[in-house]
């Protein structure tokens, strides 16, 4: 497989409100080529809302957000090739077979001809999806959807992996296959792994950043920001805190 | 172009993978037979009383005008095809932008290279293809009516011409309906109500003033078709229904640009 650097993603004064709601408010982060990178928080913290800001599904209320210099909203189709997205719970189409998804996945992406047949073999060897290449998506199991979610992700090669919750929902086997595939890919290329489990982020992030409330209360090296006796607190709101 | 093939493939592939296509192609097969051969088996009573009782004989010139394949079999049939339509098609659209939104696969086609244009125009393309296709396989029974009543091949394309953009224009209603909902039972049902309702808007004439009712009878759209059924291929009623079209393709393009700012 080709060597990436990966993306740089760069977000300044990133803001969005949903109504009175701020879930995101003037978060400033930069994420360096190659780096595996943490996105914590507990549940509402804004980290989903930072990742569509990102990928462009969602449209910035203030502030901006590039990835390699192109903004999302400007330049969709540069971002959009640089990016694999795996969402939060595994977004497929399970009227699809297995292979018939990939190659649509890989279509979509820009892939076509020898390239795509390349591309689609070599995800389900490397997700380990051959036994279940002509399945309906819709009757796999929860493990089996997320690894056809995370090839579906690397079929086109992407310096930018976006992981939303990966192993949520997974068995520990499950779990530690995941986790093992996103190791592999240190320094290959840039991965935004967006997680609240904190022992995930230790092992696979090099940088974390900890969101609470939609405001950015902690980022550095991961052994640093989770090494407290409570790291816990970082998620904890002020009141709750004291 | 390539992503946008792949889309239209992927759509009628998801269709053709749930019951609703099939229950859908067999319905209107079903109907337009039984339509048919009810308007046939009228047609052939009328025919046998005038024949027989009315002036006593199968005699040349003693059947009146009016009785004829045409206006018995034909015309009528064609009128209830539009009807069916209506209740068909909204089967199709409801599930095709509601499920996605529903699923989260729409954040799947937002992130990847096709543009919300292209988005659109795929699910636009592979919904007015499996129109088509349900009016080829209405197309049996209303062809030998055609043939039989010696109405000719241009009086068939046009009806079938003016079947196709209705049912083209009925499906852009159900498109947009779908587009902005995540809910399939409220897209078909908003879809039939949108549908009934614009099917013949004089409905509205006792409550409007006579300058009201021609306009509302300009956005109707049953007098349009009629004229394709009776055989006339006009170009109003032709960019009516282009311009319901390209609403709708509007409409449902602009549900995509709310999801992102909302």
């Amino acid at each position: 497989m080709e060597q990436h650097g990966g993306a740089c993603v760069e977000a300044v004064a990133l803001t969005r409100r949903f109504g009175p709601n701020t879930a995101l408010d003037r978060l400033t982060l930069t994420i360096e080529p190659g780096e595996t990178f943490g996105l914590l928080g507990a549940n509402g913290a804004g980290k989903t809302t930072f990742i569509r800001l990102i990928t462009g599904y969602l449209i910035p209320t203030e502030g901006s957000v590039t990835v390699d210099g192109f903004s999302p909203v400007t330049h969709p189709a540069q971002v959009h090739e640089r990016l694999g997205y795996v969402a939060e719970t595994t977004r497929l189409y399970p009227d699809l077979r297995v292979e018939r998804f990939l190659r649509f996945a890989g279509e979509v992406h820009g892939l076509a001809g020898k390239g795509l047949d390349e591309a689609v073999e070599r995800s389900i060897e490397r997700f380990s999806l051959a036994s279940v290449s002509s399945r309906l998506v819709g009757n796999l199991s929860k493990g089996f959807q997320q690894r056809v979610s995370l090839a579906q992700a690397f079929l086109h090669d992407p310096a930018l992996l976006i992981v939303d919750e990966p192993t949520s929902g997974l068995d520990p086997l499950q779990q530690a296959e995941v986790d093992e595939v996103l190791a592999g890919l240190r320094g290959e290329r840039t991965v935004i792994l967006c997680t609240h489990d904190l022992a995930e982020a230790r092992a696979l992030a090099s940088r974390v950043a900890v969101l609470r409330q939609g405001r950015l209360v902690a980022a550095g090296p991961a052994s640093e920001v989770l090494g407290g006796s409570d790291p816990l607190a970082l998620f904890r709101a002020p009141a709750a805190a004291a | 172009m390539r992503p946008l093939l792949s889309l239209v493939r992927k759509e009628l592939t998801v269709l053709f993978g749930s019951p609703v296509a099939y229950v859908t192609l067999t319905a209107i097969a079903l109907v337009t037979a039984l339509l048919f051969f009810d308007h046939l088996r009228i047609y052939n009573q009328i025919l046998f009383v005038y024949t027989s009782n009315v002036t006593g004989g199968f005699e040349g010139g003693t059947v009146p005008a009016h009785v004829n394949l045409q206006d018995q079999v034909f015309m009528p049939l064609m009128q209830q095809l539009a009807i069916t339509l209506i209740g068909l098609i909204p089967l199709i659209t409801m599930r095709v932008f509601s499920e996605e939104r529903a699923r989260g696969t729409d954040e799947f086609l937002l992130t990847s290279l096709l543009t919300p244009n292209q988005i659109v125009l795929g699910k636009f393309v592979a919904t007015f293809l499996f129109v088509a296709l349900m009016l080829a396989v209405s197309f049996v029974y209303p062809a030998a009516a055609v043939l039989r009543a010696g109405l000719g091949a241009q009086h068939l394309l046009a009806v079938y011409v003016g079947l196709l953009v209705l049912g083209l224009g009925l499906a852009s209603i159900g498109l947009v309906c779908s587009a902005f909902t995540t809910s399939q039972l409220v897209a078909a049902v908003s879809a039939y109500a949108v549908a009934f309702a614009l099917y013949d808007l004089g409905w509205l004439n006792p409550f409007v003033g006579n300058r009201a009712a021609e306009t509302l009878s300009l956005l109707s759209l049953q007098p349009r078709f009629s004229g394709f059924a009776e055989g006339l291929l006009s170009l109003a009623d032709a960019v009516y229904f282009a311009g319901l079209i390209a609403v709708g393709f509007v409409l449902a393009r602009l549900s995509l640009d709310l999801v992102r700012v909302r």
